[in-house]
């Protein structure tokens, strides 16, 4: 049960320093490029330069030939026979018969020096020929679209589509048609997203060493390090327990250092070269052109609502490209379409469609922003043609606790309301505007995730405690975890140190994802501590001669329950740790599960801009989120994650984009051109965090990582709106496309 | 940075394997407080990977290795100067007689500097991998009495916290006080011995002149924010090179009776300070070149002599009539610098000459600029327009207009200045011009604006100048800085 009041709690809540901000000021924090060891090659890998080509054949004897080249890679050096998902990651890994994007890896080699590496790789001659290609979604399923890969559709593909869409998914509720009849005004548009890259700085990085015993090494900047281990081995033909996987410090993740890309290349090198190890640094262009972006979207939506501002029926029919292989998150998109809103009848209708582009990895709420952008656009604009508040509108259908979701399951307890209701109360709103300034609303939602946890907990001799836990520290989570312990075992936060260890240290964790990190990993460490309290009273009580249950824990120390128990003066953790090698042996805590009682967090942002007019130029003047955090363990994380994701929101919404030219090659694949928000770009990024707990954590956590970065697509669209009259129904929002439309109704 | 039609293509097959030379470079200077000597180094090697690689000092960070992110920032002081640079896009030899500080040597002791503490305070760092790079812009900025937090985090990205934690630690860190190596390194700078220039280390403008006259095929290397990056990104060898940081005679700013000369290797950030004063549009438009760390390395030289289309400075010295001296040998002459660009990738410079100097007329003017770009710092221009018109008795009597990103070189709107001369300086003489911006330009649509819209706001810009001129509010408080 989530605790009533935060009065109760001495460290949650509170804004300590993080463990690892020495580190990281003074350049001692090790990440993933920065590891070196004895015997050290270098990889360097060669990428085709073609949208779609056939992989005619590859010569690396001048690359062999140079001294210091130690081995060369091909997809011949891999096990064959996978199937499903394990081969897409093989595929995508390494090219087999042919390349199906720009970038996509056809060799790699390792040498002694990066530079050799580099320059090996360039003497790798792959002779190609090239076929037809398509990067657009909607051009993708047209009946003329070249087909990417046959026979890729799984069972969910009705007949007649294109081979391109390899899935289908439809859900609904109601009756559609009398929703839209009982509506004063039915209005459907389309709209599209580009893809977007999470835009880590860190490039990716690893060091593997495979020996021809099958035992391996890894070091990598990772989300997750089993899923490495898992998709390595997978990919290599290895057995899982052969591979220890350790993560280094991780530079930014965002759900694209999830999954793998070159860590199968070092092993792959390593073991051809006599089990030296291998390390492989992404260039910039790399990371760009050949990990994972998010999916591009054409959505159409259509929306009833009345007079007065109820929604009837809604229906949404998505189509999302992900790369060349199944898994645009349509579904998820789907699922968080219409998420904030009671809706008597929906429908929902989604295609995962292939094109030649780089296979799509999670990215922030993976298809909940495209959905925010579609959905919330239009509420916006029915809005504006009713007259009405857009907040009242979203007050007046909002979702509700333990009612059934626009996606089937019953929500839990939910602060959807709330959020409305500071958000409402806000002064950003009542800040007048000026000429060519608007303003913007729009809410956002994720499911967040529990998934599998594992964490284990040891008392010192001194009674400090070490806490070892498997989801990489990204945005500050090594202290909320120690805040929890310490809270939970009632002991200063300076005595708890925790560490995130390899993979042979703990059961399965799934990555740093999902938002589940503070909530899972959380509840499994107060889970662990409440273990090693149970042993520690056990030895007081051996200690006391009294039974276990007579032992209660308080202020870090085991006190008699009540004048019945005994009394003996307060056993406190220190001497129960310098005692404990004569009271039973070492103490230690741990724990495992699935974390049931995921709690849902809803956000909804607020965006002030001016247009220039004259130039189509859109500048962010003021920006809010509300967002429900169920209870900030610590809050400085926790505006953290929701500036953050405003952030890279506001950066899809007014610049990112992947482009692409006629040949299918990406034009910007460097921050020169790929334009992320720079200070100046924006106002500091107001912040309410509202507290909802969450009954399924013992502090009442929710995920926050993943919501903030799906309003800030509309809302930024919707204050556009605003300000120009012109409504933008695909991002980004450019000001040469702005300004055009902005001619364009001037004339019309 | 500055120039960016070139295709950041790498690992595509097109590429040729050249024999990597070696040609050596006396080079000395002082890392972290203690003093390194080098003579068997490639020259282009960059200092980011010398550091990490060859001195282990993995705090400064590569995240993008041209230039655009920061994460390798450094602090390089002289005598007279402290400036943030990016480590990716730095060769070894331009550190000659320098004194470096990394991330490692930012400290005094165990005694952070309060930009570290204030990161740590502030909860500025989330991930981490940009803090480095931030740190030690604060800490130069501090040094330099910078306080515009926007300019000193400009040439940073970071993806993680939206900027407001890291805005404030660098509030926090504005007034700290002088670390107590600034000191000690000028110190152990001025008593260190200066190493002996190599002949391709020439320390004057006539040393320099000698060397091409001798060596022809000699590529210059000035500040290296473009240069660099066709080292770290195009992988290619850049053949014979020479670096002209030593020559300081080309890095002075004079004034005779008609003009001020420019000598080439002044840094954009030396002559925005000095147009501060005597130029403010063209230090607001300086302003938005790059980022802190590139305007401190690049020079204005450089940004004229690689001939980009897109250049910042240009445009704007062609609006003022600034004309361009080159030399050769001992052979110099003095052209207006419009015609220096030829066409694209073409410009009028001879073999084994280089540019020695811009002169800026002292004539009265009303220059304002309008860089148009998707954000405001660290951007390319998808256009800049320059204006200086000269207007007496409400009639114009000299019009100069000058854009980049409109043509494959900086070029003057001829037909449009044509079409103003001798009229009334109303709104109906610029509508009145509205056809002559099509003869002026045939712009090309690329990723950063149609050819469309950089037409159209070309024309938007004239008529922005003129209320900006007649200080009439416009629109929009933004586009001039």
């Amino acid at each position: 049960m989530a605790k009533d009041t935060a009065n109760e709690l001495r460290i949650v809540g509170t804004r300590p320093d993080r463990p690892d901000g020495l580190d990281k000021v003074t350049g001692r924090a090790r990440y993933g490029a920065d590891i070196s060891a004895a015997g050290l090659l270098h990889g360097a890998v060669v990428r085709s330069p073609h949208a779609h080509a056939r992989i005619v054949k590859i010569d690396a004897s001048k690359a062999l030939a140079l001294s210091g080249v130690k081995a060369v890679v091909t997809r011949a050096d891999f096990p064959t026979g996978l199937t499903g998902e394990a081969w897409d990651l093989q595929e995508n890994t390494m090219a087999g018969e042919r390349a199906l994007y720009d970038g996509h890896a056809v060799a790699a080699v390792a040498a002694t020096s990066a530079q050799l590496a580099r320059d090996a790789a360039k003497l790798i001659e792959v002779e190609y020929e090239i076929l037809p290609h398509v990067t657009d979604v909607d051009a993708a399923m047209a009946p003329d679209a070249p087909i990417i890969r046959e026979g890729a559709a799984d069972h969910s593909v009705p007949e007649g589509l294109h081979p391109n869409v390899v899935r289908y998914i439809e859900f609904g509720h109601g009756d559609l048609e009398a929703g839209f009849a009982q509506a004063d005004i039915v209005r459907e548009h389309q709209y599209k997203t580009e893809a977007a890259h999470q835009g880590y700085i860190e490039p990716h990085a690893c060091m593997g060493q495979m020996g021809a015993d099958g035992k391996g090494e890894m070091w990598v900047c990772t989300q997750g390090h089993w899923f490495i281990r898992k998709m390595c081995t997978q990919v290599l033909g290895l057995d899982a327990s052969q591979l220890r996987v350790t993560p280094s410090e991780i530079g930014g993740g965002f759900g694209g250092k999830t999954t793998i890309f070159m860590e199968p290349l070092s092993l792959a090198l390593s073991r051809k070269a006599g089990g030296r190890p291998v390390k492989i640094v992404m260039s910039r262009s790399e990371v760009l052109r050949a990990t994972g972006p998010t999916a591009s979207a054409s959505m159409d939506v259509k929306i009833g609502m009345t007079k007065d501002g109820k929604i009837t029926a809604g229906s949404a029919t998505f189509r999302m490209q992900g790369g060349a292989f199944a898994g645009a998150p349509v579904d998820m998109a789907l699922y968080c379409a219409f998420a904030a809103y009671k809706v008597p009848a929906l429908q929902h209708v989604g295609y995962d469609v292939l094109a030649n582009r780089p296979k799509a990895a999670a990215y922030r709420a993976p298809g909940s922003p495209m959905a925010a952008f579609a959905v919330e656009s239009l509420v916006d604009e029915m809005c504006t043609e009713l007259g009405l508040d857009p907040l009242e509108v979203r007050v007046k259908n909002a979702a509700q606790s333990h009612e059934t979701s626009s996606f089937g399951p019953k929500f839990g307890v939910i602060g959807l309301n709330e959020t409305l209701a500071a958000t409402q109360a806000h002064p950003n709103l009542s800040v007048p505007l000026g000429p060519n300034q608007g303003r913007g609303i729009a809410s956002g939602f994720w499911f967040n995730h529990g998934g599998d946890t594992s964490v284990s907990m040891a008392l010192g001799e001194d009674g400090t405690v070490t806490v070892s836990i498997g989801t990489p520290d990204i945005g500050g989570s090594r202290a909320s975890m120690a805040m929890m312990a310490a809270e939970t075992l009632q002991i200063p936060y300076d005595n708890v140190r925790v560490n995130i260890v390899e993979t042979g240290a703990l059961g399965v964790n799934e990555p740093t994802h999902g938002s589940r990190a503070t909530f899972a990993t959380g509840k499994a460490t107060v889970e662990a501590a409440q273990s090693m309290i149970v042993e520690m009273c056990k030895r007081a009580a051996a200690k006391w001669g009294i039974e276990p249950e007579a032992v209660e824990w308080r202020d870090g120390a085991a006190h008699p329950a009540g004048p019945n128990a005994g009394e003996y003066p307060p056993m406190t953790i220190g001497e129960i740790g310098a005692a404990m090698s004569n009271t039973g042996g070492p103490i230690a805590g741990h724990h495992e599960s699935v974390p049931a009682g995921v709690g849902e967090s809803f956000g909804t942002h607020v965006v002030d801009v001016e247009v220039d007019p004259e130039t189509g130029r859109t500048t962010i003047l003021r920006y809010l989120v509300v967002q429900d955090a169920g209870r900030a363990i610590h809050p400085a994380y926790v505006e953290g994650q929701y500036q953050g994701g405003a952030v890279q929101g506001i950066g899809w919404a007014l610049n990112e984009e992947y482009v692409y030219d006629d040949m299918g090659r990406l034009q910007n694949p460097v921050f020169l051109d790929y334009r992320v928000p720079v200070a100046s770009d924006l106002p500091m990024i107001d912040t309410v965090i509202v507290e909802v707990p969450n009954p399924g954590h013992p502090y009442g956590v929710r995920g926050v990582g993943e919501t903030g970065i799906a309003p800030p697509l509309p809302a930024v669209a919707n204050a556009v709106a605003a300000a120009t009259g012109v409504r933008m129904r695909h991002l980004p929002i450019t000001p040469s496309k702005l300004l055009s439309a902005i001619k364009a109704s001037k004339n019309g | 940075m500055a120039v960016c039609f070139l295709r950041r293509i790498e690992d595509r097959q097109t590429w040729h394997m050249v024999p990597r030379r070696i040609n050596h470079m006396n080079i000395s200077f002082l890392l972290n407080g203690e003093t390194v000597h080098l003579s068997d180094v490639h020259p282009t090697t960059t200092l980011l990977d010398w550091l990490r690689e060859t001195r282990g000092l993995t705090g400064t960070k590569e995240g993008c290795n041209e230039g655009d992110c920061g994460a390798c920032t450094v602090i390089v002081l002289d005598a007279e100067t402290t400036r943030p640079l990016n480590a990716c896009i730095l060769f070894l030899p331009q550190l000659q007689g320098k004194a470096i500080r990394t991330i490692e040597g930012i400290a005094s002791g165990d005694t952070l500097h309060p930009a570290q503490q204030a990161m740590i305070d502030l909860h500025g760092s989330q991930c981490g991998f940009c803090t480095p790079g931030f740190v030690t812009s604060m800490v130069a900025a501090g040094i330099n009495g910078d306080t515009d937090f926007d300019t000193t985090l400009a040439g940073n990205l970071c993806r993680c916290t939206g900027y407001a934690p890291i805005a404030r630690a660098a509030k926090h860190t504005e007034t700290a006080p002088l670390p107590d190596w600034v000191a000690t390194d000028r110190q152990a700078l001025a008593a260190c011995a200066k190493a002996a220039l190599t002949a391709a280390q020439p320390g004057s403008g006539d040393a320099l002149a000698a060397l091409l006259v001798d060596q022809p095929q000699t590529r210059l290397i000035a500040g290296a924010t473009d240069l660099g990056l066709w080292v770290t990104k195009h992988l290619t060898d850049l053949g014979p090179v020479a670096f002209l940081n030593a020559a300081r005679d080309l890095a002075q700013i004079t004034e005779t009776d008609t003009h001020w000369d420019i000598g080439a290797m002044v840094t954009i950030e030396t002559l925005r300070l000095w147009a501060v004063d005597h130029m403010p549009a063209l230090a607001d438009l300086l302003r938005r070149y790059a980022s802190t760390q590139v305007r401190m390395a690049a020079t204005l030289g450089g940004n004229i002599a690689n001939g980009s289309p897109i250049g910042d400075s240009p445009p704007a010295l062609i609006a003022l009539g600034a004309t361009l001296t080159l030399r050769r040998g001992d052979t110099r002459r003095t052209i207006p610098l419009q015609d220096f660009f030829i066409d694209y990738g073409k410009q009028d410079l001879q073999p084994s000459e280089f540019v020695q100097s811009i002169q800026i007329p002292k004539t009265d003017h009303d220059l304002r600029c309008y860089k148009i770009s998707k954000r405001f710092d660290q951007d390319i221009s998808a256009l800049l327009g320059c204006f200086n018109i000269r207007v007496d008795a409400n009639t114009i009597q000299d019009a100069k207009i000058a854009f980049g990103g409109m043509a494959g070189i900086p070029k003057r709107a001829s037909a449009v200045e044509r079409a103003l001369m001798g009229q009334p300086w109303s709104l109906d003489t610029i509508t009145a011009a509205h056809s002559a911006w099509a003869e002026d330009f045939q712009p090309l649509s690329d990723m950063r604006a149609s050819a469309g819209y950089r037409l159209t706001t070309a024309r938007n810009l004239l008529v922005r100048y003129f209320h900006d001129r007649a200080a009439t509010p416009t629109s929009v408080h933004e586009v001039t800085v």
